[in-house]
């Protein structure tokens, strides 16, 4: 029998810190979409609602810039207020619809398809790991089209107004900033979780429209059929305009919600069955996830 | 020639048909249309339950308006078409199978009318079948006064209506997404331009509300849905298009979307590698 010299080193350079593994998921990833110009395009002009709510908010403090337009009394045309921001986190909020949808079907799906998922977890590389990896690539982009440009309209809207109109409207920061996580979530398990169930990337795009859009009118329908209210609990968008109004702290009733997240006045859901669902939807697309996220696959 | 043609497109028809009707990846299609189906049946189970209706036979058929508007043509059936006809080429490139077509002794032109025809059929069966079904179960618990509402009334005209609406909605969508999937790689792009276009439609100037599928559809619909406040107030209304150019007029229209499909067709080269 040869005997042949051990030529097996094990790798003994610097690793990478545990708590960060993740990371390394979305430093490549985000480079694969920086190559794409319809994305580019498309993430830079949602930033156009922002800049013109921030242009709003500074032409409103300058008396100049409205005496040069000849509307000096346009300051009381638009109030900043509790509706400004929800339209704000509205349009934004639509905005990473499109984008989950475009973006999101392209992380897991192919490396199912490819049978890759092997070669992640075969390194020091968890499940759990790799399922927060692939959501940082979409959470980092939401939060950038949403929580973050509100809240710099907030600060901006503080900086010209003065320290008591900051002191007193914190709730819209904390409303903007919380609303926005809790759909920036739903949002990023809903995309991974078809991304894994649904191979083709272009079907798991239109799935993301369609838990959207279709259920929501599939629960008008039950609304309208069963003349009952409880129809809203397939509707993700009520349900989420419920979830910001509360978080808005809006207790007068000065808005029914924000834009394409409506609540009609007289069928809002009690709040604990709209945060019920909402954590029942979460819960199925991680199932959904730990059911298809396995480095190994018996074939039957 | 035009013997072989049809016996060309038989022969597509037929083997797309395997593919489309019986596929497991479309059993969402199906489930799509038998939702606002189930609705209705306990609708119809529920109210024949009940001593006292809570309602009347005209609330009904307003509600049935609705579901018709919002659920079946912006939802189910723009996606259900979506997800049909869209899969006929992109699908085949996907699988890597679609040079097998396209080295028979075939016009590419009988090729997207073979598959255009076997995703038609399809779409047609579930959708409106699905619409008829829905409508016929929506009063059936008034019993004798739903029978004479579609008999001597003007119930059997709506159902007419309803089925051509969905029947052309399965054309022009159709015909949509079949050039998206032949033309784009990734067709979600275009479906998610045309579902925003289609939507915005109420609210558009009366030029731009005709370049729409939605606009001749809503119009042939025999029950009008008010749209609710606040939006309501940035409708913008349109001179109703008669029936008699809506028709053909949207006929027309997929028929030059098909023929520039199956131009597209004829010109395409496969690289399965990009």
């Amino acid at each position: 029998m040869a005997v042949y010299k051990k030529t097996y080193r094990p790798y003994d350079g610097g690793l990478t810190p545990s708590w960060s593994r993740f990371l390394v998921i979305p430093r490549y990833a985000f480079e694969e979409l920086h190559r794409s110009r319809f994305l580019s395009t498309f993430f830079i002009a949602s930033f156009a609602y922002p800049l013109v709510c921030a242009l709003i908010i500074y032409v409103q403090h300058n008396a100049s810039v409205l005496s040069l337009l000849g509307v000096q009394g346009a300051n009381r045309l638009i109030s900043i207020n509790i509706t400004f921001f929800m339209s704000l986190l509205g349009w934004q909020s639509m905005m990473a619809l499109f984008l989950a949808a475009f973006i999101g079907p392209r992380q897991v799906s192919p490396d199912l398809a490819n049978n890759a998922l092997s070669l992640y977890l075969a390194r020091p590389f968890s499940r759990v790991e790799y399922v927060l990896g692939k959501m940082s690539i979409l959470v980092i982009l939401m939060s950038l089209m949403t929580w973050v440009p509100g809240l710099l309209c907030y600060l901006l809207q503080s900086y010209l107004e003065g320290w008591s109109w900051m002191k007193d409207n914190v709730n819209l920061a904390s409303g903007f900033f919380f609303g926005a996580w809790v759909w920036i979530l739903i949002l990023a398990l809903l995309a991974l979780a078809l991304s894994a169930w649904v191979k083709w990337r272009p079907a798991a795009g239109g799935l993301m429209f369609g838990v959207f859009f279709v259920a929501g009118a599939f629960g008008a329908t039950i609304n309208g059929v069963q003349r009952t209210k409880w129809g809203h609990l397939f509707n993700i968008s009520h349900l989420i305009g419920s979830v910001w109004v509360q978080l808005f702290g809006d207790t007068d009733g000065t808005t029914n919600g924000a834009l394409f997240f409506r609540v009609p006045r007289g069928e809002e859901l009690p709040l604990w069955c709209c945060w019920a669902s909402l954590a029942v939807l979460c819960l199925v697309c991680l199932y959904m996830l730990a059911r298809k996220i396995r480095g190994a696959e018996v074939a039957r | 020639m035009k013997r072989v043609w049809i016996h060309q497109i038989g022969a597509v028809l037929r083997l797309e048909l395997k593919k489309t009707a019986l596929s497991r990846r479309g059993w969402w299609v199906y489930i799509l249309a038998l939702m606002p189906v189930v609705l209705t049946l306990l609708h119809w189970l529920f109210e024949m339950s009940r001593s006292h209706g809570h309602h009347s036979l005209g609330e009904d058929s307003v509600v049935f308006a609705g579901i018709f508007l919002f659920f079946y043509l912006r939802g189910a059936i723009f996606f259900g078409c979506m997800g049909i006809f869209s899969n006929l080429f992109r699908g085949e490139m996907l699988e890597k199978t679609l040079h097998y077509y396209y080295l028979t002794p075939m016009r590419r032109e009988l090729l997207v009318a073979g598959k255009y025809l076997s995703g038609l059929s399809v779409a047609m069966v579930v959708f409106v079948g699905s619409t008829a079904a829905s409508f016929l179960m929506i009063g059936r618990h008034f019993g004798a006064a739903w029978t004479d509402y579609l008999v001597h009334g003007p119930g059997l005209g709506q159902l007419g209506s309803y089925v051509l609406v969905a029947a052309l909605a399965c054309v022009g969508y159709g015909a949509v997404f079949l050039m998206c999937g032949l033309l784009f790689k990734n067709p979600m792009i275009p479906a998610a331009v045309v579902f925003v276009w289609e939507n915005l439609n109420p609210f558009l100037p009366t030029l731009l509300k005709k370049i729409s599928v939605i606009f001749y559809l809503k119009n042939l619909c025999p029950v009008e849905v008010p749209v609710p406040p606040p939006f309501s107030v940035m409708v913008i209304d349109a001179d109703p298009t008669p029936a008699w150019i809506a028709v053909p007029g949207l006929l027309a229209v997929s028929a030059i979307v098909l023929v520039y499909a199956a131009i597209c067709a004829r010109q395409s080269e496969i690289s399965y590698g990009e």
